[in-house]
């Protein structure tokens, strides 16, 4: 892997580069609280220590909203559509999120491609920045703290600036027109490289990996943490809404005014709603909150084959905007028995 | 803010949710909610090359109300046509039972795995089929008459409700005559009609009647969960060979690629879609995953 080191004082100045490969993304303050991916217009703006950002990466390779076809009712044809905003470029991703974009891939872009997503992800820039974990995080027993694909540069903080792998040729290509801006790694750099590791592996609230978790999950089917927990969730679907690797949609028709054509339009779904497991004849495979809520647990915490680990990353997401203050970390640790 | 257009692309047949027009050439009313369907693809080379197993779905498309999954019924072996046993149950389904015949609609697909026929190649079969579940062994069924050769002795049992919900009553009642010399056995059963001639009681209670060899017997079950875990208990308890045994799920499958997330399955190791992975599960996919038969 190629190592390269940026200084503090360039690295606007390389923000600034970025704006020319496409429409720059960055985490950006928005309340008291929070932060979110927000369009770049002043680089002084982007936060580089910052906690999780609302929104999981995924929204810009698979919009919350995206029309699919134009069709004409009279002669039954679909009209391919695409909304394409060009490339996007992604600055300070975790390495949790960039575990979860991958899991998308993984499924989005398999032997039957989704085009919509395949193109956005394909034209897309992925620039990872290091992190330091608050009390939702676990991306340590989720083995995706750390990352070595999946991005085109990763930023690994040091006192006086970033230590930056390159992870794709487009990584590089990102870095040689510009090579004024950074320098060789030097040893002292090093030194402060693994120091950050050492204090990041301190800062977890938990220990170990949670591998066995599942078939925990599975054998503790009928504890009674599942009636407690889900007598408290309001199936809102903020937690699906934010994490990075729920990938459930629905697809809707909206005929336009003359009756005759419209657009077939694709939006996230969450299988805490009840619609979700239900079909024709008024039968729901997910008929009660109960299966619902477990269903999301056993998804999440299901054995991702082509990414090697969860579909759970540790993000914190779900705990953190949960409106009924649902613990989805603590109750794991209950059933792997942490507790 | 402007109002921009999303881009039309020209060339778009590589997309996965790209549908394909068929034509409807003809309607047959087989019972009182349920319609057979013949369809065409307008498309020659689409007509001539489109192929599918027995156990597969493709997606109705009506635009402007939606899509739905429907099992394909007819043989695998006739080329260029395809027939849909359809409900009148939702949304799509009751706007496809109002279509009149010339009309067209939008097919993709086949999707999923369909039943492994080769593997019940030089075997006895039995088919058992629980209400709308005919549909889909409907086509297991003609793919053994049509490769009849390959085939032992068959038994396909037949079960509803009440006698007007029987599928394709007539078409099996047709086959007796030359059932006998061809070795296969039509059972046909309802469970709460009084007031029917024929046999009484459920699928699992008549499977004392097969004609086939529970060692050596392909088994193809399509019907609710609940007639999955009777037929499970007895076949085992009768000496059938649970690699054999092959079952058939329903679920919301919206994409029929695996990637909608609505028909997901739970299990520990591997996260599965029943419209990919499945719908046609064996036993041992079956117990080995909670939440399957629910």
């Amino acid at each position: 892997m190629r190592y390269m080191k940026i200084k503090n004082e360039n690295i606007f100045k390389f923000l600034e580069c970025l704006k020319s490969y496409g429409t720059l993304y960055a985490p950006k303050k928005i309340s008291d609280k929070s932060y979110d991916f927000r369009k770049v217009e002043d680089v002084h703006e982007v936060v580089f220590n910052y906690d999780r950002t609302i929104l999981p990466p995924r929204q810009f390779f698979y919009p919350p909203k995206e029309s699919l076809f134009e069709f004409n009712k009279e002669l039954v044809e679909m009209y391919e559509i695409f909304d394409n905003k060009g490339p996007v470029v992604l600055f300070g991703v975790h390495s949790c999120d960039i575990v979860g974009l991958r899991i998308m891939d993984s499924n989005f872009i398999d032997d039957e491609p989704d085009p919509y997503y395949q193109r956005r992800r394909e034209q897309g820039i992925i620039i990872g920045i290091s992190c330091l974990p608050d009390e939702y995080c676990f991306c340590n027993v989720r083995r995706t703290e750390f990352v070595d694909k999946g991005f085109d540069l990763y930023f690994s903080e040091v006192p006086d600036g970033y230590v930056i792998r390159v992870g794709s040729i487009k990584g590089h290509k990102l870095i040689d027109p510009h090579l004024n801006l950074f320098e060789e790694v030097s040893d002292k750099d090093i030194e402060e490289l693994s120091l950050f590791d050492k204090k990041k592996k301190k800062m977890f609230t938990v220990e170990g990996n949670w591998d066995s978790l599942r078939y925990y999950l599975e054998l503790k089917g009928k504890i009674p943490l599942w009636i407690r927990e889900s007598e408290k969730c309001l199936g809102c679907g903020n937690c699906t809404i934010t994490c990075p690797t729920c990938r459930c949609y629905d697809i809707r028709d909206y005929p336009n005014l003359d009756s005759i054509t419209g657009i077939r339009v694709r939006t996230w779904d969450s299988c805490q709603f009840r619609s979700h497991g239900l079909v024709a004849g008024d039968h729901n495979f997910r008929e009660t909150k109960e299966s619902r809520f477990k269903n999301r647990y056993m998804c999440k915490n299901a054995y991702c084959k082509q990414v090697t680990t969860s579909y759970c990353v540790g993000c914190g997401r779900c705990t953190r905007f949960c409106p009924a203050n649902i613990n989805f970390k603590k109750n794991l640790m209950e059933i792997n028995g942490d507790l | 803010m402007t109002i921009r257009k999303p881009q039309i692309i020209p060339d778009a047949k590589d997309n996965v949710y790209d549908t394909h027009k068929c034509r409807l050439l003809r309607v047959y009313h087989i019972t009182e909610m349920d319609k057979l369907f013949l369809f065409r693809f307008e498309d020659q080379d689409k007509a001539a090359n489109w192929q599918f197993k027995p156990g597969q779905f493709v997606e109705v498309s009506l635009p402007g109300i939606g899509e739905a999954p429907i099992s394909i019924c007819s043989s695998a072996m006739r080329k260029g046509f395809f027939e849909l046993c359809i409900r009148k149950a939702g949304r799509v389904t009751t706007k496809i039972h109002e279509l009149e015949r010339g009309e067209i609609v939008g097919i993709r697909g086949p999707y999923g795995n369909g039943f492994p026929m080769e593997k019940f190649w030089d075997k006895d079969l039995l088919l058992v089929a629980a209400g709308l579940g005919m549909a889909p062994l409907r086509s297991v069924f003609l793919y053994a008459l049509d490769n009849r050769w390959r085939f032992g002795n068959i038994t396909i049992i037949n079960s509803a409700k009440y006698c007007n919900e029987l599928l394709f009553v007539r078409e099996l009642e047709a086959l007796r005559d030359i059932a006998e010399a061809e070795n296969i056995k039509i059972v046909q059963t309802v469970t709460r009609d009084t007031n029917c001639t024929g046999l009484r009681g459920r699928a699992d209670e008549h499977l004392e009647k097969v004609n086939v060899d529970p060692q050596n017997c392909g088994v193809a079950l399509c019907g609710p969960p609940r007639m999955y875990k009777t037929m499970f208990e007895k076949l085992v308890a009768l000496n059938y060979d649970p690699r054999n045994i092959f079952v058939t799920l329903e679920r919301r499958m919206k994409c029929g690629v695996g990637k909608c997330g609505h028909c997901n399955l739970g299990n520990s190791t591997s996260w599965k879609y029943a419209c990919k992975d499945g719908p046609v599960f064996d036993y041992y996919d079956i117990i080995s995953t909670p939440g399957m038969l629910e």
